[in-house]
C-alpha cells in the first residue's frame, strides 16, 4: 500500500425520501409488481423508501398471499415483495383499511410489515421528497 | 479458469459471496477493481441500468457502491471492503450490457482504494471460492449464457 492521495470526499447522494402509496390489491395483479420493483430499486439507491398500503392493497401483504398472485411475465408477486424487503423498503399497512375493508389483523400479515394510520401517512407525505401513488 | 454450469470463474480473483452478492475483486497495486461475476450477470439477466457512486465517495464495507437493474432484479452491488471510489466505469454506465457480455473485462464496475487492506484477506479465493460458487449456482439453478447485443 503506498501513499496515493485520495480524492476529496463528495457528499453521499442520499438523504432523499420517497413515499409510495399503494391502493391496488390482488384484484388487479398486473398493477401490483412494478411498485415493489421500483421501490426495491430506489432503496438500492439508498433513498429512504416507504410503501404505504391502503384500500385493498394490504391484502398483498397477507401471509401466503403474494405466492398466490401469478404474473403474466412469469413467477409470482412474492419475488418482488422479497426483493423490496431485501433492499430495505419500509412496508406500512393502513390500520383503517385493514380493519374496515380487508378484515385483516396485524397477525395476518408478513412479519416485515408495520401497521400505521392516516396521520402517519400525512406526516410521511409532508416529509418526503416525492410521493408516488399506484 | 474454472467453469461451473457454463459460468466462468477466473482463478486469479478474490470473491465476495455474501447474501445475494456474487462479486469479484482484483487487486492492482494500491487499488482494487470490483465487478459482477459471470453467475451474477446470468442470474440478473440483461442489465438495463448501472449507476455507480461518484469518484470521491467513501464507503464502508457492506454499503452499496453501485445500483443495478435488470428486467427481473434490482439491487445494490455492495462494497466488499471499505474504500474510496477513485474510478467509475462510465462506459458500462452508458452500456450496462457490458456487465453481461464481458463481466471480467470491459464490464468492470468501480475502482477503490481500500481503507483497510487487511479486509481483503476476508474475501474468498481458490477452492473455497469455487466451493461456494458451486453451492450457490446449484441452489439457484444458475446457468450462464453470455448476452451478446
Amino acid at each position: 500500500m503506498n501513499d496515493t492521495a485520495l480524492p476529496p470526499a463528495s457528499p453521499d447522494p442520499t438523504g432523499k425520501k420517497i413515499l409510495m402509496i399503494m391502493t391496488t390489491g390482488p384484484e388487479e395483479p398486473d398493477k401490483t409488481y412494478a411498485p415493489f420493483f421500483t421501490a426495491a430499486l430506489m432503496a438500492a439507491m439508498e433513498i429512504d423508501t416507504t410503501m404505504f398500503f391502503m384500500m385493498h392493497s394490504p391484502e398483498l401483504l397477507k401471509k401466503g398471499a403474494a405466492e398466490q398472485i401469478p404474473l403474466k411475465k412469469g413467477g409470482t408477486l412474492k419475488h418482488f415483495v422479497d426483493m423490496a424487503i431485501e433492499n430495505g423498503v419500509h412496508l406500512l399497512a393502513c390500520a383503517e383499511s385493514m380493519r374496515d375493508l380487508c378484515n385483516l389483523g396485524v397477525e395476518d400479515l408478513i412479519a416485515e410489515v408495520k401497521v400505521a394510520g392516516a396521520p402517519t401517512m400525512a406526516d410521511l407525505a409532508l416529509d418526503a421528497d416525492a410521493v408516488l401513488s399506484f | 479458469m474454472a467453469t461451473i454450469n457454463g459460468c466462468e470463474i477466473p482463478e486469479d480473483l478474490l470473491y465476495y459471496i455474501e447474501r445475494n452478492q456474487l462479486t469479484w475483486v482484483k487487486v492492482e497495486g494500491d487499488r482494487i477493481t470490483i465487478g459482477a461475476t459471470d453467475p451474477a450477470q446470468a442470474r440478473a439477466g440483461r442489465i438495463l441500468y448501472l449507476r455507480v457512486k461518484p469518484v470521491g465517495t467513501v464507503r464502508e464495507r457492506g454499503k452499496p457502491i453501485a445500483t443495478v437493474e435488470s428486467g427481473k432484479w434490482a439491487g445494490p452491488i455492495i462494497a466488499p471492503v471499505g474504500g474510496t471510489v477513485v474510478e467509475v466505469n462510465t462506459e458500462a454506465e452508458k452500456d450496462p450490457t457490458l456487465l453481461n457480455s464481458d463481466p471480467y473485462g470491459r464490464g468492470w464496475v468501480v475502482r477503490l482504494i481500500p481503507t483497510a487492506p487487511a479486509q481483503l484477506a476476508e474475501l474468498l479465493s481458490g477452492e473455497a471460492a469455487l466451493a461456494r460458487f458451486r453451492e450457490v449456482i446449484a441452489r439457484e439453478q444458475i446457468r450462464c449464457d453470455r448476452y451478446h447485443p
